[in-house]
C-alpha cells in the first residue's frame, strides 16, 4: 500500500531552483535511500515533504490525504517524523524533556510510556544521562537522542537526513542495525538520505538517485549501487565519494 | 542598619517591576524574534480599563470599583486579551518577515494603542485612588517599609515561581522552551506554533497587566505614556541578560533596579534628577565589554 | 576614478528629480502666498530633512535606529544656545558657560554649529554603539535617545528642563529651509553612492561576503551614523528657527514614530523612499488635521477626535508593512525613465 507519494514537485529559493518536479512514492513498511551528490536537492525534498518549505508547484500525499500546503505540526501529528540534517536538539533541554517532546501529541499515553521505555533499551546511553542538558552530548549521542526523539511520536513513516554523517562507523552500523529492527517489528517506513550509496548497498531496499533537483534514477538498492549508471550518474562522485 | 534595610527593599520592589517588565518582552523574544514595543501601551491599556471612558479631567472610575479578587483576574484578562488581539490581527502576518520589521510594526502599533487611549481619555493624567492604604508602613526589622513595596516583592516573586513551574513542570511549558530554542524543530515534532505563540503573548499580557496594577497603586496615576519607561528599561534588561534569556531578563532586571536604588542614594542631590540618565549610561557602557549580554543563552550560536 | 564617474552618471537623476520636486513645492508655496501654507511648507522641508538623515542611517546600513530624533534635540537647544538674546539668556538658561551666555550668533552659524555638535556627540555614541548589531543595537539607540531626553528634561541652568525655550530667533522666509533640504537631499545621495555607502549596502544585503571582503563594518556604520546625526542636527535647529520655541518632549517618541513612519512608508532603503514618504505623509496628516478643526459639510460641521491622525498613520504603516515591507518605492530610486534599482 502506497504509504507517501510526492508528485512532481518543485521548490524554489528565490530565484534558485531547488527541486524540479521530483518524484516518488513509497510503501508501507519499506525503505527508501535518497542518495545523490551535494545540492542535488536531497535535504528540499525532505523538508517539502516536512512542510517546511513550501512547493510552488506538484503535489505531496501522506496516508491517501494531500499534505503539501499543511503545516509542518500537521504532518508531523499524522505521523510523519523528521530527523533534519544537522541533529537539531534542544540544547537547553535535558534527554528525557528532548523525548518527551514527541509525547504531545499521541493520545494513548501507556503506550507513550512504553515507547520511552523502547528508546531507553535501545539506547542506554541516553537512559543513564536522562537528567542532562542534551547540549552536553557527544554527536554520536546527539544523533541516537534526534533518532530516539522521532520514534517517540510513534509515526507511521520516519525520515532521517544523513544519520551517518559525522559518526563513527560502529556508531552507524548501530543506528542502521535498530533501524532495520523497528522496520522488521513494528513495520516502521523508513526515508533515509545519504550521500553515498555504500550504506544502501549494505542494508538493501529501494534506491533513488537525485541530480540537480530531478530524480535520475530509481531501482533496487542493491543492484543499482553497484551498476555502473549509478557511477556515471554521480560524475565522478562514485560510491567512495565522502 | 534600618536604612540599608530600606535600600535593600527599594531595591528589591524597583527590580520586581522592571524583571516582571523583561520576562513580559523576553518571553515574545524567545518564540518569534519580536521586540515588543508595544508592550509598554499595553500595559497603560490595563490601567485605563479601570476607568469609564471620558475626556475630562477627573477620572471616572468605573471597573476600578471591583473588589480586589475580581478586579485583579478582570485587568489580567484585558492585558492578554490584548496582547493575544495583537497577535492575531497584527503580528501574525510577519511572521515570516526579519526582526527589524516586526519591531517597527509593534512600534506602530503601540502608537495605534496609545492614541486610541488618547482619543477615548485625552492625554492629561488623571489621580486614581487604588488600594492607597497599601502605603502604610509596616515594620520589619526595625526598619519602616511600606506595605505596598513588601506586597510586590512578594507578588513578583509568585509569579516567577508559578512560571518557573509552568515552564518547567507543564507540557505547554516544555513546549515553549523548545520553540523558543528552535522553533523549526519543535513544529516538526508536532508542537503547535499558533497555540505556543498565543500563549506566549497571553503570558506577556498578564504580566503587562500586573506590573500596570502595581505601578498605578505606587503613582495614584493613569497616564497614557506610563508603560514608557518600564518597557525601556525592560528592553535594555533583556539585552543585558543575553536576548532570549528568560532568567538572564529577570537577573538583569533586578540588577538595573538594584543600580538606580543605590544610584539615588549615593548621587549627590543636585544629580538626582540624572539618576535615570546614570543608569542608561551605565548599561550602555556594560555593552562594551559585553556586546551579547552578561549571559550568552545556550542556543545563542544558532541565533543571529 | 572612472568606476567614481559613472556610478555618478547613471544615478545623478535621482538627485536632481528630488531637487525638482522640492523645487515645485517652494514655488507652490510662494504661489500660495499665505502665512499658514507657507509654514506647512516649512514643516514640510524640516521633515524631509530629517528623514532623509534617517535614510542616511538606517536605509545604507539597515539597522533601524529610534534614536536618532535625540540629534534633533541637541542641534535644536544647541542653536537656541547660540542664537537666543544674551539678556533672555542669563535670565532663562544661567547654567550655560560665559562666551555662550554672551554670544548673539545669526540662525545661518547656529544651524551648521549645531549639526557640527551633533555629529560630534553621534561619533562618541556611535564609538560604543555601532559595535552592537541588529535588535540589540536598536534598543541601545532607544535608549540613547531616552538618555538625551532625560539630561535635557532635567538640567534646569541649561536647557530650562521640561519648560519651553523661548526667545529662538524666528525665520520665516522659506528659503532658507528650501536650501537646507537640497544640500540634505545631497548628502544623502553623496553618501549613498560613496564609497563607504555602497560598502555598507553591500553588507546589509549579505553581511558576511561583505566581512569577508574586508569591509570594516563598525567603522563603515560609525561613518553613517555621524553624517546621519549632522544632518538631524542641523534639522533640529532649522526646527527651533521655524517655531521659536524647544522643549525636551518635542524631540521625544512622538516625532520618532512620525518621522520613522515616513521612512517605512516611502521605503527604508532609498532616498526617494525618503523624500516622497515625506510628501505623502504630510498631505495625509495636512487632511486629517483639517478633519480635526471641523470641515463643514453643508449644514452639519464634521469633526474627527484627537487622537485619529496618529492612529490612521500607524495603521497606514502597518499594513505597509504588511504588504510592501520594502516601503512603497522598495529599494528604488526616481531616475529618467522612471525607477530603477538602487
Amino acid at each position: 500500500m502506497t504509504l507517501l507519494s510526492v508528485n512532481d514537485i518543485t521548490v524554489r529559493y528565490g530565484r534558485l531552483t531547488a527541486l524540479r518536479g521530483a518524484s516518488l512514492t513509497l510503501n508501507e513498511g519499506e525503505i527508501l535511500f535518497v542518495t545523490g551528490p551535494n545540492g542535488a536537492g536531497k535535504s528540499t525534498l525532505m523538508k517539502a515533504i516536512a512542510g517546511v518549505v513550501k512547493p510552488v508547484g506538484g503535489s505531496i500525499a501522506f496516508r491517501g490525504e494531500t499534505i503539501s500546503g499543511r503545516s509542518p505540526e500537521d504532518i508531523a501529528r499524522m505521523g510523519f517524523s523528521m530527523v533534519p540534517e544537522g541533529r537539531e536538539v534542544f540544547g537547553s533541554l535535558t534527554i528525557e524533556e528532548n523525548l518527551r517532546l514527541g509525547i504531545g501529541m499521541r493520545a494513548d499515553r501507556d503506550q507513550a510510556a512504553r515507547d520511552l521505555e523502547m528508546v531507553y533499551s535501545i539506547f542506554p546511553v541516553l537512559l543513564s544521562r536522562r537528567h542532562q542538558h542534551a547540549g552536553a552530548l557527544s554527536g554520536g549521542q546527539q544523533q541516537m537522542l534526534v533518532i530516539g526523539r522521532a520514534l517517540m511520536a510513534g509515526p507511521k513513516l520516519i525520515a532521517i537526513d544523513e544519520p551517518s554523517l559525522g559518526l563513527a562507523p560502529k556508531v552507524i552500523d548501530d543506528v542502521y542495525q535498530t533501524l532495520v529492527k523497528l522496520r522488521d517489528t513494528i513495520g516502521l517506513t523508513l526515508l533515509i538520505v545519504e550521500q553515498s550509496a555504500t550504506r544502501a548497498k549494505l542494508t538493501g531496499g529501494r534506491m533513488i538517485l537525485m541530480r540537480s533537483g530531478e530524480v535520475a534514477l530509481e531501482g533496487d538498492a542493491r543492484e543499482l549501487a553497484s551498476s555502473d549508471a549509478l557511477k556515471q550518474a554521480y560524475f565522478g562522485y562514485g560510491e567512495h565519494g565522502k | 542598619m534600618t536604612e540599608i534595610l530600606q535600600v535593600v527593599f527599594d531595591a528589591l520592589s524597583l527590580g520586581s517591576l522592571y524583571a516582571l517588565g523583561a520576562l513580559g518582552i523576553a518571553l515574545i523574544f524567545g518564540v518569534m524574534r519580536l521586540v515588543n514595543f508595544a508592550h509598554g501601551d499595553t500595559m497603560a491599556f490595563c490601567v485605563f480599563a479601570m476607568l469609564w471612558p471620558s475626556v475630562d479631567a477627573a477620572a471616572i472610575v468605573f471597573a476600578g470599583n471591583l473588589p480586589a479578587w475580581l478586579l485583579i483576574p478582570f485587568i489580567l484578562a484585558v492585558g492578554a486579551g490584548l496582547s493575544v488581539l495583537s497577535e492575531i490581527i497584527v503580528f501574525r502576518r510577519f511572521r515570516n518577515t526579519n526582526p527589524a520589521t516586526m519591531m517597527i510594526a509593534s512600534f506602530a502599533l503601540g502608537f495605534v494603542i496609545r492614541y486610541f487611549l488618547l482619543m477615548l481619555y485625552s492625554s492629561r493624567p488623571k489621580s486614581i485612588d487604588l488600594w492607597s492604604n497599601l502605603g502604610l508602613p509596616v515594620e520589619i526589622l526595625g526598619a519602616r517599609i511600606p506595605l505596598l513595596q513588601v506586597i510586590t516583592i512578594v507578588t513578583a516573586i509568585a509569579i516567577l515561581i508559578a512560571l518557573t513551574f509552568f515552564l518547567k513542570r507543564t507540557r505547554f511549558g516544555l513546549e515553549m522552551r523548545a520553540a523558543a530554542e528552535n522553533f523549526t524543530m519543535a513544529r516538526m515534532l508536532g508542537v503547535r506554533a499558533n497555540r505556543v505563540i498565543m500563549l506566549a503573548f497571553a503570558l506577556s499580557g498578564m504580566l503587562a497587566a500586573a506590573v500596570a496594577l502595581i505601578l498605578v497603586t505606587q503613582t495614584g496615576t493613569a497616564d497614557i505614556q506610563m508603560g514608557g519607561n518600564i518597557m525601556l528599561i525592560a528592553f535594555i534588561a533583556t539585552v543585558i541578560g543575553g536576548l532570549g534569556s528568560l532568567p538572564g531578563a529577570v537577573f538583569a532586571g533586578f540588577l538595573i533596579g538594584a543600580i538606580a536604588t543605590v544610584m539615588q542614594v549615593v548621587l549627590p542631590p543636585e544629580a538626582r534628577p540624572f539618576r535615570d540618565a546614570f543608569v542608561y549610561a551605565a548599561v550602555i557602557a556594560t555593552l562594551i565589554w559585553r556586546p551579547n549580554g552578561i549571559f550568552m543563552p545556550k542556543s545563542a550560536k544558532q541565533r543571529v | 576614478m572612472a568606476e567614481r564617474a559613472s556610478i555618478l552618471s547613471r544615478t545623478i537623476a535621482t538627485p536632481v528629480i528630488l531637487g525638482l520636486l522640492l523645487t515645485a513645492i517652494a514655488l507652490l508655496a510662494l504661489l500660495m502666498g499665505s502665512g499658514p501654507f507657507n509654514q506647512t511648507i516649512i514643516d514640510i522641508f524640516i521633515r524631509v530633512i530629517l528623514v532623509v538623515g534617517l535614510y542616511i542611517f538606517i536605509g545604507n546600513s539597515g539597522v533601524i535606529s529610534f534614536g536618532h530624533i535625540g540629534f534633533t534635540c541637541l542641534g535644536a537647544y544647541m542653536t537656541a544656545w547660540l542664537t537666543i538674546p544674551p539678556p533672555m539668556k542669563k535670565m532663562a538658561l544661567p547654567g550655560l558657560p560665559g562666551f555662550v551666555l554672551e554670544a548673539k550668533l545669526p540662525f545661518w552659524v547656529g544651524v551648521p554649529a549645531a549639526a557640527i555638535f551633533a555629529a560630534l556627540i553621534a561619533f562618541f555614541f556611535g564609538k560604543i554603539l555601532m559595535r552592537l548589531s541588529g535588535i540589540a543595537a536598536s534598543i541601545a539607540t532607544f535608549a540613547m535617545l531616552a538618555l538625551i531626553n532625560q539630561i535635557y528634561s532635567n538640567w534646569e541652568d541649561v536647557t530650562g528642563a521640561t519648560s519651553s525655550v523661548v526667545g529662538i530667533p524666528i525665520n520665516r522666509s522659506i528659503w532658507p529651509y528650501f536650501v537646507a533640504t537640497l544640500v540634505a537631499v545631497a548628502i544623502g545621495y553623496a553618501y549613498s553612492i560613496s564609497r563607504s555607502g555602497l560598502a555598507l549596502r553591500a553588507a546589509r544585503d549579505e553581511a558576511t561576503a561583505a566581512a569577508a571582503s574586508g569591509v570594516d563594518i563598525p567603522k563603515e556604520r560609525l561613518r553613517a551614523f555621524v553624517i546621519s546625526a549632522f544632518v538631524m542636527g542641523g534639522g533640529g535647529a532649522l526646527y527651533a528657527h521655524s517655531v521659536g520655541v524647544v522643549t525636551p518632549d518635542t524631540f521625544y517618541l512622538g516625532l520618532t514614530f512620525i518621522s520613522l513612519s515616513m521612512l517605512v512608508v516611502g521605503g527604508m532603503g532609498s532616498l526617494s523612499g525618503a523624500v516622497i514618504g515625506v510628501v505623502l505623509l504630510s498631505t495625509i496628516i495636512q487632511i486629517l488635521r483639517l478633519f480635526e478643526k471641523g470641515v463643514a459639510l453643508g449644514d452639519t460641521v464634521l469633526t474627527i477626535p484627537n487622537g485619529v491622525q496618529e492612529i490612521a498613520i500607524g495603521v497606514i504603516m502597518i499594513v505597509i508593512l504588511m504588504r510592501r515591507p520594502a516601503g512603497l518605492i522598495g529599494n528604488r530610486e526616481v531616475g529618467w525613465k522612471g525607477f530603477r534599482k538602487a
